[in-house]
């Protein structure tokens, strides 16, 4: 297949821009779709993400193209990879996993959400609360009712 | 924006965190606000929870089988649920997901079960079944039944066990062990097994008077860990057949238990069924 040398190029919510192989941007389905329907010939826009977390997007997505051959052959190697990529403070993971939702980046979006999820298996819901500073907002009789159903969760 | 918290995720993420935990997980995560509530109750979670079969399960288990949601159906295939016209029960393991089968006495193969001098079928009011077949007389018993891999639980290691009444009236079964089996693809696990219940006193006594002739029938018989009927909570007994680790291949799994080696006539043997179960 020839490889097309064209770029693509991103600009942050704080204004500094991004140049990538069209390669990598597809990695993307949202920015796929736009490839497709010819809308990505200039700077594309991301309002929505600050440029510490779009450039750490595009070495993910930059990182998981260049594997992709070496994915079969060295699974472990890119395991290792994502695991150091994910060591990163709560709020940047929130900020990865919303940037992963709006460009719709499917396998890193389930990378950061199962780092998160690893954090929430096996605790208690104030440990919980406690770990992302949730605020419980239930009622006591709410609260009554929810623990009432889920019983069986804790035996 | 700035920095996020997770108060700032989109429902929908929180969701896929939730799928990525496990059920008591998202239950427990369920108290935490109600965001999180709303967000355990989407079928997204349950999906992932949900064997990859599901929708061939849900086929088999008959038309009055109704849910409206897959947290509803996942809570429901916890309890057994008879499929395939209640030739055999279903059942999730409610922690894991994990998926257990028994196959009624009708989807086994008894030799010379279909001949009531040997063979009886009845219906009784203690099997999960319609039916259950009781061993009136017979000197070759032999029992075979099979499953495919498939339909497990992958990279999961399971038991087989053989559910089973031992009449008032019983005789002969303890005589001698059977041989128990267990083979997936081509390799096989081969066992013994005593068909009747630990009893020291009665053990002691036999040891007395015939243990010369018990060693002497014992040793027609293969090496074997001589294992004993165990008592269920059902009120069934079970007798462990043997376990295999289950890869994620597609393979016929079978599973038996025999004495035909004693030559004497045994009886009051009732059989439910074998059951095929994770082990934890």
């Amino acid at each position: 297949m020839a490889s097309t040398s064209k770029k693509i190029m991103f600009k942050s919510s704080d204004g500094e821009t991004f140049e990538v192989e069209e390669a990598v941007a597809m990695e993307s389905q949202t920015i796929k779709h736009m490839i497709e329907e010819d809308c990505a010939n200039n700077e594309i826009p991301l309002p929505n993400v600050t440029s510490k977390i779009l450039s750490k997007v595009l070495e993910y997505c930059k990182k998981h193209v260049d594997a992709a051959d070496d994915k079969e052959k060295y699974p472990d190697e890119l395991k290792a990879w994502d695991a150091d990529f994910v060591k990163v403070d709560q709020n940047t993971l929130f900020d990865l996993i919303l940037a992963a939702n709006y460009l719709n980046i499917k396998s890193l979006l389930d990378l950061i959400c199962q780092t998160v999820a690893d954090m929430i298996k096996g605790k208690r819901p104030d440990d919980i609360r406690k770990t992302f500073n949730i605020k419980n907002d239930f009622t006591p009789e709410e609260e009554e009712e929810v623990r009432r159903e889920y019983q069986w969760a804790y035996e | 924006m700035e920095c996020s918290d997770l108060n700032m995720l989109p429902e929908s993420c929180v969701s896929v965190i939730l799928s990525l935990t496990s059920p008591p997980d998202a239950c427990k995560s369920s108290l935490v606000s109600t965001t999180f509530q709303s967000a355990a109750e989407s079928d997204l979670v349950w999906e992932r929870f949900l064997p990859s079969d599901y929708r061939e399960i849900v086929s088999k288990a008959g038309n009055d089988f109704k849910f409206s949601s897959k947290k509803e159906l996942y809570l429901l295939l916890c309890s057994p649920v008879l499929i395939s016209d209640g030739k055999m029960s279903f059942k999730l393991e409610r922690s894991i997901g994990r998926k257990s089968y028994i196959l009624s006495a009708r989807e086994l193969s008894i030799t010379w079960s279909n001949d009531p001098m040997f063979w009886v079928w009845k219906s009784i009011p203690e099997s999960r079944f319609s039916e259950v077949v009781e061993l009136r007389t017979i000197s070759w018993l032999e029992i075979h039944g099979k499953i495919r891999s498939k339909m497990l639980s992958p990279n999961t290691t399971y038991g087989t066990y053989l559910l089973l009444k031992v009449a008032d009236r019983a005789y002969g079964l303890d005589v001698i062990p059977s041989e128990t089996s267990v083979e997936i693809g081509n390799q096989a696990f081969n066992n013994t097994a005593y068909l009747c219940i630990q009893d020291s006193k009665k053990q002691l006594m036999e040891n007395l008077f015939y243990s010369n002739r018990k060693q002497m029938l014992k040793s027609r018989v293969i090496e074997g860990d001589n294992r004993v009927l165990n008592k269920r909570e059902d009120g069934w007994m079970e007798i462990e057949l043997g376990d295999f680790f289950n890869g994620d291949g597609d393979e016929e799994v079978k599973m038996s238990l025999k004495e035909i080696k004693g030559h004497h006539l045994k009886g009051g043997l009732i059989i439910e069924g074998i059951e095929v179960r994770p082990k934890t």
